[in-house]
């Protein structure tokens, strides 16, 4: 959610003006929001892809304005489009599916008790004194790069952008225990890749 | 519930993080973590996954794209 000064007008005041032709307020919309939709768009697809992401997304919401009818925050239905844009460009650049991640799932024993020693499992929290900074950096964006789009989606928007579980379901279009479904399965198959880069595997 | 397993265990840690489970299953699942430390160190590590992919992925508006965005608003205002 934006917190808007109060002598600026809402997004959505903005929202219906720029659907009246007021350029004005569609630039106001785009000021305000291009930095957190740029960011949105590298997450969900990459560096190089963000900016054609950022302008697709402007062009939809410049569209489609007009059938803006406030159901939901403006912010949710802008964030909305992003996420579409961002998944039509994974789409079309996706030559072959990228390697899974389901090798890094979480291993029991015949007992339920987690596989490896507390040392090994405690690895991820310890990162910071384990493995250089841009080396992670790195190979987080790689873990990233190969979560499945259906993961990948419910993660950025909950965890990276930090939206509430309600306001990702409004984006996605699902029901909220479907989202914790998915950023729950994100988190592990990240934390267990995570895990084997920094030498924790068990 | 003192019986809890980790992997049954994990089976709720979304929902509890989210305050969503009932008091008898937060005491138990509480009880479990609180006497094993394969949990402990896990749930640490489930924590810090996202502040790390947050940090590597944070990134600013270059200046190149900004322009780019805003010559192609000049031209959207003057279509």
């Amino acid at each position: 959610m934006t917190v808007v000064p109060s002598t600026e007008p809402s997004d959505e005041t903005l929202a219906s003006r720029a659907a009246a032709g007021d350029d004005h307020a569609f630039e106001t919309i785009v000021r305000r929001y291009q930095a957190r939709v740029y960011r949105l768009a590298g997450r969900l697809t990459s560096e190089t892809d963000a900016p054609d992401v950022l302008q697709d997304t402007f062009l939809q919401v410049h569209r489609h304005l007009p059938s803006f009818r406030g159901d939901s925050r403006f912010s949710t239905w802008l964030y909305r489009i992003a996420t579409n844009a961002g998944l039509m460009h994974r789409r079309a650049r996706a030559r072959r599916p990228a390697e899974p991640l389901d090798a890094f799932l979480p291993t029991f024993d015949a007992a339920g008790s987690h596989c490896g020693t507390p040392e090994q499992l405690r690895v991820v929290s310890e990162a910071d004194e384990r493995i250089d900074r841009q080396v992670l950096a790195g190979k987080a964006r790689e873990g990233l790069a190969r979560l499945p789009d259906l993961y990948r989606e419910a993660f950025v928007l909950r965890d990276l952008e930090e939206m509430p579980t309600a306001e990702v379901a409004d984006v996605l279009g699902i029901e909220p225990a479907a989202v914790r479904q998915r950023v729950h399965r994100a988190r592990l198959l990240l934390r267990g890749y995570l895990q084997d880069v920094i030498g924790g595997r068990s | 519930m003192s019986e809890t397993a980790c992997v049954s265990g994990l089976e709720l840690l979304v929902d509890y993080l989210e305050g969503l489970l009932p008091a008898p299953t937060v005491a138990a699942l509480e009880g479990h973590v609180a006497g094993c430390q394969k949990c402990q160190a896990f749930i640490a590590s489930y924590h810090a996954t996202p502040r790390i992919m947050r940090e590597a992925t944070d990134a600013s508006l270059p200046v190149t794209v900004q322009t780019s965005l805003a010559d192609w608003l000049r031209k959207l205002r003057e279509t």
